[in-house]
């Protein structure tokens, strides 16, 4: 290099890699902001661990519901940074389903993606788990049972998932459960930032060079900017107006050992999945559902008949967009009140789910092919 | 292609320069403002709350403290000896030469300027770790009328200064101020 390089950068290159690797990558023309979901998802898991190492200073596994109120009302702005992580789950797994719904409706786990895909529904397990364990954390009424419930169903179960179970949550629903939860919780949370940087390494590897690219700085950055300010307006409300958006009025109640709530109602992001696992009757039943769900998903490449790089037709985009209705009447059935409509409409609603990757879109794609 | 290339030649051209700098200057900034906005609640989080201070920042009623007489109280775990001198015990120590002290210390440099009858000393012994007796007249004080030690029998004066004694340090004396005559308050 002819040019004069600083101490730094002639002992660590810092900029200059920076600006070859990041701001000098060649993009499309035209990428949609939809494109931007994946940087969305990546800052709110880094928006969620940054709130949540302040929160874990404060966090007593022991007293799990009272020193949540502690740091609601007594530490400087926990309020704030408490409500930050609550609605900041709300924004991932907004950013997370769209990403992954985005990547259905573009066909993108064709190959060669069928990697990123993967690691897109890894990432999903990932938060969902992680999502689950910090909802236990709460410590309230409907935090309790859900946690004693799973724990008890695991411990239940027998053989090897009953075993993995017992390890995980150290027995039925303890105290010490929530100290090992709190440790969980964090680490799958550092582990999701892990398959990310993987997740986009595999991305990279595949995307095909554009005809007549841009560099993504300042074409993109800007772009990315627009998106996160977006972003951050629709959290800023949320967390400002709707604190306890799509939480039970239960989980504000402090957990009673001897008194069952009504309902037990998961967070919002696990509505579907606890649909689908819900119309099995025994617990090894929803297991069994939770995981041919993701067993139909993580088979989609092979599932969708179309080849490689075809746009979707108007059929596969129509059932595609059935399907996002489809989970979400399932997650509505989920939080009404139990009876035997909302009971059929689940079974249904989970029937149309596996008919979709079973059976519609294999037709839908092999049709559209010929 | 020539064509494209020229039209944004073109484009480039007719950009207003200073009106774009003005725009990326001004959106940098307020994105800046909003970091250092949405910081603020996290690193203030880890600051000590209210209820902490509180705590941590007590005030003691010191004007029922009779002359001759110490008393003990309790801050941030640690024994807080609070003893008001007599006129005696004022005049025996005033004008002692520091460097005969083992750990030479003047009368003005153990007591609060406006406030010099009130001594105010963590009550553990320097050498092994032990509470001092001496704040009741019939506690064991030593010759120089202060405290001693139970422990290691190091002597210390009214002022908290050690006399001799295993010890070779003087008491510690913590960080308060005097609210008013008979207020003090620690932190």
């Amino acid at each position: 290099m002819s040019e004069q390089t600083s101490w730094l950068a002639t002992r660590l290159p810092v900029a200059a890699t920076l600006r070859a690797q990041v701001m000098g990558i060649l993009l499309p023309r035209d990428m949609p902001y939809a494109a931007t979901f994946a940087a969305l998802v990546t800052g709110a898991v880094i928006f969620l661990i940054l709130s949540g190492a302040v929160l874990s200073v404060y966090y007593n596994p022991w007293h799990g519901f009272d020193s949540i109120q502690f740091i609601i009302r007594d530490v400087n702005y926990g309020w704030l940074i408490h409500g930050f992580h609550e609605t900041g789950t709300t924004m991932l797994f907004g950013a997370m389903y769209l990403l992954l719904f985005r990547a259905i409706l573009h066909r993108e786990y064709k190959a060669p993606g069928e990697l990123v895909w993967f690691l897109k529904l890894a990432v999903l397990l990932l938060l969902l788990l992680t999502g689950f364990l910090g909802f236990t954390l709460a410590d309230g009424a409907q935090s309790y049972w859900s946690l004693q419930n799973a724990a008890l169903a695991v411990s239940q179960m027998g053989g090897l998932p009953g075993g993995l179970g017992n390890w995980f949550f150290g027995g039925p629903a303890g105290p010490s459960t929530l100290a090992r939860l709190v440790v969980l919780h964090t680490a799958i949370a550092l582990i999701v930032v892990l398959v990310l940087a993987i997740h986009l390494a595999a991305k990279r590897a595949i995307a095909r060079i554009p005809g007549r690219p841009v560099a993504l700085h300042p074409y993109y950055t800007s772009q990315y900017f627009v998106a996160f300010v977006v972003f951050c307006l629709i959290f800023a409300v949320l967390v400002f107006f709707a604190p306890h958006l799509g939480e039970s009025r239960l989980n504000l109640v402090p957990a009673d050992s001897l008194v069952v709530p009504a309902a037990i109602t998961p967070p919002w992001y696990l509505l579907p999945e606890t649909g689908i696992a819900n119309t099995a009757a025994s617990a090894m039943g929803h297991l069994i559902n939770f995981l041919a769900a993701f067993a139909v998903l993580f088979a989609l490449p092979w599932l969708d008949l179309s080849k490689p790089g075809t746009p979707p037709k108007f059929l596969s985009r129509v059932l595609s967009y059935i399907l996002a209705l489809d989970l979400i009447g399932l997650a509505i059935t989920q939080t009404a009140a139990t009876s035997i409509l909302t009971g059929i409409l689940s079974v249904l609603f989970t029937a149309w789910y596996f008919l979709h990757f079973l059976v519609l879109l294999p037709l839908a794609t092999a049709t559209e092919t010929n | 292609m020539a064509e494209l290339a020229k039209v944004e030649h073109e484009i480039e051209l007719a950009v207003d320069h200073a009106r774009r700098d003005f725009l990326k200057i001004l959106t940098v900034a307020t994105a800046g403002v909003g970091i250092a906005a949405v910081a603020w609640p996290f690193i203030d989080a880890l600051n000590p709350g209210a209820e902490t201070l509180a705590v941590s920042q007590p005030i003691v009623e010191v004007g029922g403290i009779a002359p001759n007489t110490g008393l003990r109280v309790v801050w941030l775990g640690q024994p807080i000896y609070i003893r008001k001198l007599t006129d005696q015990q004022i005049a025996d120590n005033q004008f002692i030469v520091p460097d005969t002290l083992p750990d030479p210390a003047d009368f003005t440099s153990r007591v609060k300027p406006g406030y010099e009858t009130f001594v105010v000393v963590v009550g553990l012994n320097t050498g092994i770790p032990c509470e001092l007796l001496g704040n009741d007249p019939s506690d064991p004080r030593g010759p120089y009328d202060g405290w001693s030690c139970p422990c290691d029998g190091s002597i210390y004066d009214p002022l908290g200064r050690v006399r001799s004694g295993p010890a070779a340090k003087n008491l510690a004396i913590p960080k308060f101020t005097f609210l008013n005559d008979s207020q003090i308050q620690f932190g």
